[in-house]
């Protein structure tokens, strides 16, 4: 469907009436108020620099709406709604209602890139998709996705200890997204694994469940990384006026130091 | 030694013609009828010109030093020619100062007029003090004094630029794009951004004509370093809730009304053909095309020709045209007159 004529038979704007009757003629059924719902009455200037200040985001104000990207999307091909061009419109002016009204398909970006190579103007669509889930993240519009918690275990723990331990993080992706541990697949991978794989690997994987292993020298780059994150998280934080969060991270970052 | 040209209108086009031909020892008559030389540039008290970045006083103020410094180019301020009679080599042409003069040539300078706003009463120009033109913009920038609300002389936080005023428009019958609005209107969004970093800049728009290479200098770069905002969409009207001007139109991207709050309205006002060009067509017996300007013949063979043998054409009194192409019309027209000399010339001996 065409995207103007989506606001006209939103079922919102459907009203229902019963006994309706005006000037003696019975119009009872349903009625939609489109028409007054239909206009755009402010920009709000924000939301552009807002998501203008996420990673991925720094470029969209470049977007003369060719529709390039939506042309080249890969998801735009399975579902007609995932539309970056429209998205890209709707954040530059500001129309945050029609923006949160696709936040439950926008993290859909498979980031295949397509829209990067196509867009003339250099705005990196893809990015500013990201920037765009992470913004409705940040905002509490939509919940942390499950590729989101992933990213959070597994960059944790690289920071932590400077290694990955696979175990670990796919038990804690499991808990943390509610998923029982015992999978079909898992079980038989871990079958095939304990059939086919060498002992000493085996045991040293065993061994990695019990003692968090760690890069030795690793204590350095932790603390980089990690007032690194803490800054970028700030600045986002800031960025986007949540501001007992930025508090928040400050607060982490001076204990952090402390210590 | 030879008869002077004539020149009308001492704007861009027609100083670069005199000098031209001073340069080439050809005297001329320079006759203006404002009471100083410069043209619409200086007289309209335009800021930084597209696309050089050089102050107009400066830019075309030179040229006006260098044009009257020369011996050989008599200014005639505040002064029209009344009529003109003769043949190509020989003409005479009636001065609103009482001398006539004798003339071989002529090079019709006479540019064009800006668009009156008031021509289009929806777009609220004369009824609301905080919609403004490009122009006044324009001197506002010059002055000095910087971008400010003429009602309260605040720092406006939301400009809205609109393209087309008086182009483009069947309705009141022109027809014309005036070629230099969007590319100007881009500068004036950097500018005010640049004076006024909290202001937000919206341009509305049928097409972006911001040709050649203006398209990154001034296209590209308004929306990358200075966030100037795009909107397709025609105004319908402007109006004013009482504190804030209203823009109205339709978002043609996303295909809804729009009612937006504004603090200043600015009319990107296009080119008339000069209000003068009924009185010059019938004294100087040139055709008018079709939308007022006047006509030219073909280019092949010399630049500037009219339909009368011995008069010629510069500039925007030829249609729409940017500083840089009125100054090289002006430059080819004198050229034109030169070469027709020296042909003569060569046919009497």
């Amino acid at each position: 469907m065409p995207i103007h004529e989506k606001s006209l038979i939103r079922p919102e704007n459907l009203q229902v009436h019963e006994n309706l009757e005006v000037e003696g003629v019975d119009v009872s059924g349903h009625w939609s108020t489109f028409i007054e719902s239909r206009v755009v009455s402010d920009y709000n200037e924000a939301i552009e620099d807002e998501i203008s200040a996420l990673p991925g985001g720094e470029n969209i104000h470049r977007c003369w709406q060719c529709g390039s990207c939506t042309n080249a999307c890969t998801v735009h091909a399975i579902n007609a709604d995932f539309n970056p061009r429209y998205w890209i419109y709707l954040i530059r002016m500001g129309m945050e209602s029609e923006l949160l009204r696709d936040k439950d398909i926008i993290w859909q970006c498979v980031s295949c890139n397509k829209c990067t190579y196509a867009c003339p103007r250099d705005v990196f669509p893809e990015g500013v998709m990201k920037a765009t889930a992470h913004w409705l993240e940040l905002k509490g519009h939509t919940p942390k996705s499950h590729s989101t918690i992933f990213d959070e275990i597994f960059s944790e723990q690289v920071i932590e200890t400077g290694k990955i331990e696979d175990g670990r993080t796919i038990r804690r992706f499991f808990k943390q997204t509610g998923q029982a541990l015992r999978q079909p697949w898992l079980e038989e991978m871990v079958k095939r694994m304990l059939r086919n794989l060498p002992i000493g690997m085996l045991t040293r994987m065993g061994m990695a469940n019990f003692i968090q292993p760690k890069t030795s020298g690793w204590s350095g780059a932790r603390d980089a990384i990690k007032e690194y994150v803490a800054e970028q998280e700030a600045h986002h934080r800031a960025a986007l006026g949540l501001d007992d969060l930025v508090k928040m991270a400050e607060t982490e970052l001076k204990t952090g130091a402390a210590k | 030694m030879s008869k002077p040209i004539l020149i009308v209108g001492g704007g861009p086009a027609g100083l670069a013609a005199a000098h031209s031909l001073a340069t080439f020892g050809q005297s001329c008559i320079v006759v203006e009828k404002e009471d100083r030389l410069g043209g619409a540039p200086i007289l309209e008290g335009y800021a930084k010109l597209v696309p050089s970045g050089e102050w107009a006083k400066d830019a075309i103020g030179g040229m006006v030093d260098r044009a009257s410094g020369h011996e050989l180019v008599d200014v005639r301020t505040s002064t029209s020619v009344t009529s003109f009679s003769g043949e190509a080599g020989d003409f005479t042409a009636g001065l609103s100062d009482g001398e006539p003069v004798n003339v071989s040539a002529a090079i019709l300078c006479t540019g064009f007029t800006h668009f009156d706003s008031a021509n289009k009463p929806e777009w609220g120009f004369g009824t609301y003090p905080d919609v403004v033109t490009t122009t006044q913009v324009e001197q506002m920038v010059s002055s000095g004094q910087g971008v400010r609300c003429p009602s309260d002389g605040r720092k406006p936080k939301r400009v809205a630029i609109l393209l087309c005023v008086g182009s483009r428009d069947r309705q009141i019958g022109r027809e014309w794009c005036s070629k230099i609005c969007c590319t100007v209107s881009a500068n004036m969004a950097m500018e005010i951004r640049e004076e006024l970093p909290d202001c937000h800049v919206y341009i509305y728009y049928m097409d972006i004509r911001t040709f050649g290479l203006y398209e990154t200098k001034y296209y590209w770069k308004s929306q990358e370093e200075f966030k100037v905002k795009y909107i397709k969409a025609r105004i319908a009207e402007v109006t004013s809730d009482g504190e804030k001007l209203i823009v109205k139109g339709e978002d043609t991207l996303v295909k809804r009304p729009i009612t937006i709050p504004f603090d200043m309205v600015i009319h990107a006002i296009g080119m008339d053909p000069n209000v003068d060009n009924p009185d010059l067509s019938s004294i100087f017996g040139v055709d008018l095309e079709p939308h007022g300007y006047i006509d030219k013949a073909s280019s092949y063979s010399a630049s500037g020709l009219t339909n009368k043998s011995g008069v010629f054409v510069a500039g925007a009194a030829t249609g729409p045209e940017t500083i840089d192409d009125s100054i090289a019309q002006g430059k080819a027209a004198a050229m034109a007159v030169l070469e027709q000399r020296q042909l003569a010339a060569r046919l009497v001996s």
